[in-house]
């Protein structure tokens, strides 16, 4: 046991030294030869005096804990040296207890301690875990936020080609008309026709009559006329679907020799449907060699370019598409006399995601993207501009396209 | 031999420690309470008292200005009719709030408990803190408060502005423990308490250690013994 619970033998409280030199004092004190005694009686000190002597206990706390004994009949002094014994025995006995209550103390604070900083290591392990885990959450949600911005890209395109079905519906309704009532009035005139015929068959006089006021040749200029117009309203339909399924071949991305020139009139004639009335497209469209390239996404190159045009010139101005052979390839070039781009932005127009439009009207998407396709030819594109004044956009493609 | 209580002895184990060698049963008070209520000042008046049958030395270890800094210890005794030596260690822990691990050390392993309120009544918060402290050690170092021997004294009642014992005793009528009253630097109250004190600490001892089937000591007699030194009751044993 420890602390204030321990008990003590007279040994423990008298250390070898401690007994070696109050044995001197002591017997000084009571005049003559002295023996120290254990609680069981042995020698601390002395050597116990055959036959009478003189015995006398100390005290620690109620019982003895050991005897001094002395041949020297002088009992007052004896007990006087006992009590100074157990007085000397008592303080050395509070000190032990003392001193190891505080180290109880001592060791507990300690142990206190220890667990606080376990406990500390424990929040600020936990801490650490949970801010790498905000990491992540913070790639997760960026990355959430790039799959949205794809997402209305995509959702973007899906528009556009809205849009452009919307032209290419005007484009095919205009020859439906005209087809539709040119046919009508020829069925009027097989009526008219029918009805001469019968006539000549031997009909009554008033039948006669009636077919000799049918204007038959007048009939059958228009008749042939109207056929004609028939026949290349249905040529216009069959162009534009050719037109639109050569557009739309984004995916299936399969190379094929083609005549980029081809290309851009397709482009240039869906958008010219929506430009409004202010707004002039010239085509300067030189023959160009044939190139390996994937048709539905060069289409989607030019446009995007023309659409950035159209979209500068606003309701008033002129965009120029030309298109001509140089060295090596092709050079397409797109000017507009629109707003123009300014200095500071110039370098960041190809940047994803770089839009100066309005939000929802732009996803900054489309230069990066023909930029992309433009590279994957192996070609480049390069864009000048004055503010003011307007756009060049410059897309250089090789013959021996990727 | 020493035999520990333990308690699967059932209960309310004391953790008095039984030498059957020495045929000694020791056995652990301790007083209590907040700081400067008069725990030293308790265990002073008992030892100047004319008092119990066996005493030792009071120790009282270094004070700061009067404060216990460590302990105080009064060892007192008393011998049953069978030879047995009962010695009780009378002990007071600091009350100043910083020396709550000296407190806690010297609490466990306590057999009973007097716990010296200060009854002023600008000490009533002192007094309810320390109570608790004494309930959350008590629990710290295994003693169950619910059994364990107490009693509650109100001392310094030679001071003005304290309540009347009728209000106090009405504020603790739920509460099991005796209360008694005090003004121990005059020694008034000091023997009643620890009168009272070894009233509940003897059904507990007995009940462990057969103190008067076979050492043939009674209750009046253990009281007696160790508050006034009365052999007389005893000398029929
Ligand atoms: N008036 C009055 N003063 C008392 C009484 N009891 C003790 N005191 C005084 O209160 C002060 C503190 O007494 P202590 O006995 O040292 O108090 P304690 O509880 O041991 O204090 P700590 O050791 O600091 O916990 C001393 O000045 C005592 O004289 C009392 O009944 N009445
Ligand atoms: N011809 C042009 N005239 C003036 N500014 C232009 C022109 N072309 C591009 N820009 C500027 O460059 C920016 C980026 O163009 P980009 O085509 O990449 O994205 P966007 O047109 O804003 O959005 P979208 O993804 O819908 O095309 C535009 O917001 C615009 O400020
Ligand atoms: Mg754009
Ligand atoms: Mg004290």
């Amino acid at each position: 046991m420890k602390g204030v619970d321990r008990s003590f033998t007279l040994e423990e409280l008298l250390g070898g030294n401690t007994r070696a030199s109050l044995q001197p004092r002591i017997e000084s004190l009571v005049g003559g030869a002295t023996a120290l005694t254990g609680s069981g009686g042995e020698p601390l000190w002395g050597r116990i005096p055959d036959g009478a002597s003189f015995r006398v206990p100390i005290q620690l706390e109620l019982e003895p804990i050991g005897h001094l004994v002395s041949d020297v009949p002088d009992m007052p002094r004896l007990r006087a040296a006992a009590a100074l014994l157990g007085f000397l025995l008592r303080q050395r006995a509070q000190y032990l207890m003392a001193s190891d209550l505080h180290i109880e103390t001592v060791q507990a604070d300690y142990e206190a301690l220890l667990a606080k900083h376990a406990e500390l290591e424990e929040s600020e392990r936990r801490l650490r875990e949970l801010s790498s885990q905000l990491e992540q959450r913070v790639e997760a949600q960026v990355a959430l936020l790039d799959e949205r911005q794809r997402q209305l890209y995509e959702a973007e395109r899906l528009a556009s080609v809205g849009q452009l079905a919307a032209g290419i519906a005007h484009e095919i309704n205009n020859p439906i008309g005209f087809i539709r009532s040119n046919l009508g009035t020829s069925r009027k005139y097989v009526g008219q026709l029918r009805a001469v015929r019968d006539a000549l068959q031997g009909g009554s006089a008033e039948t006669l009559e009636r077919a000799r006021e049918i204007d038959v040749d007048f009939i059958l200029d228009d008749f042939d006329d109207l056929l004609r117009d028939c026949l290349d309203g249905a040529d216009r339909i069959a162009r534009i679907v050719r037109d639109l399924k050569g557009f739309s071949n984004v995916d299936g991305a399969a190379e094929e020799s083609l005549d980029l020139g081809e290309n851009l009139s397709v482009v240039c004639d869906m958008l010219a449907g929506q430009l409004p009335p202010g707004v002039a497209l010239h085509r300067r469209l030189a023959p160009l060699p044939t190139l390996r390239c994937r048709s539905g996404h060069l289409n989607q190159v030019f446009f995007n370019v023309l659409r950035n045009a159209m979209q500068a010139v606003g309701e008033h101005g002129t965009i120029s598409v030309a298109a001509s052979a140089e060295e090596g390839g092709v050079c397409i070039e797109i000017v507009d006399d629109g707003c123009g781009i300014a200095k500071e932005h110039l370098g960041r127009v190809f940047d994803p995601f770089y839009t100066t439009r309005a939000v929802g009207e732009g996803t900054g998407l489309g230069l990066t993207v023909a930029r992309d396709i433009v590279q994957s030819h192996r070609g480049r594109i390069d864009i000048a501009s004055k503010p003011g004044s307007g756009t060049r956009v410059k897309i250089s493609l090789p013959a021996e396209a990727a | 031999m020493v035999s520990r209580a333990t308690s699967e002895q059932g209960g309310a184990a004391l953790m008095a420690e039984f030498d059957e060698e020495l045929g000694r049963l020791t056995v652990k008070v301790v007083y209590y309470g907040p700081a400067q209520s008069g725990k030293t000042t308790n265990l002073m008046q008992l030892h100047d008292l004319a008092g119990p049958e066996l005493k030792g030395e009071i120790m009282t270890l270094e004070t700061q200005n009067d404060r216990t800094l460590f302990f105080d210890l009064l060892p007192v005794g008393l011998r049953a009719p069978s030879g047995l030596l009962v010695k009780l260690r009378l002990f007071t822990v600091p009350g100043q709030v910083a020396h709550d691990g000296t407190r806690k050390a010297i609490l466990s392993r306590a057999d009973a408990v007097v716990f010296v309120a200060d009854s002023r009544r600008n000490q009533t918060t002192n007094n309810a803190e320390s109570f608790d402290n004494l309930a959350a050690n008590a629990a710290r170092v295994g003693l169950d408060f619910a059994t364990l021997p107490l009693v509650i004294q109100f001392n310094k009642r030679d001071l003005p502005d304290i309540d009347s014992e009728a209000v106090i005793r009405e504020q603790w009528r739920e509460a099991p423990w005796p209360l008694t009253f005090a003004s121990a630097i005059g020694g008034e109250g000091v023997r009643e308490t620890f009168a009272a004190l070894l009233g509940q600490l003897y059904p507990a001892l007995d009940a462990q250690f057969a103190l008067d089937a076979q050492h043939g000591l009674s209750a009046e007699a253990f009281v007696a013994g160790l508050c006034d030194g009365d052999v007389a009751l005893r000398a029929g044993g």
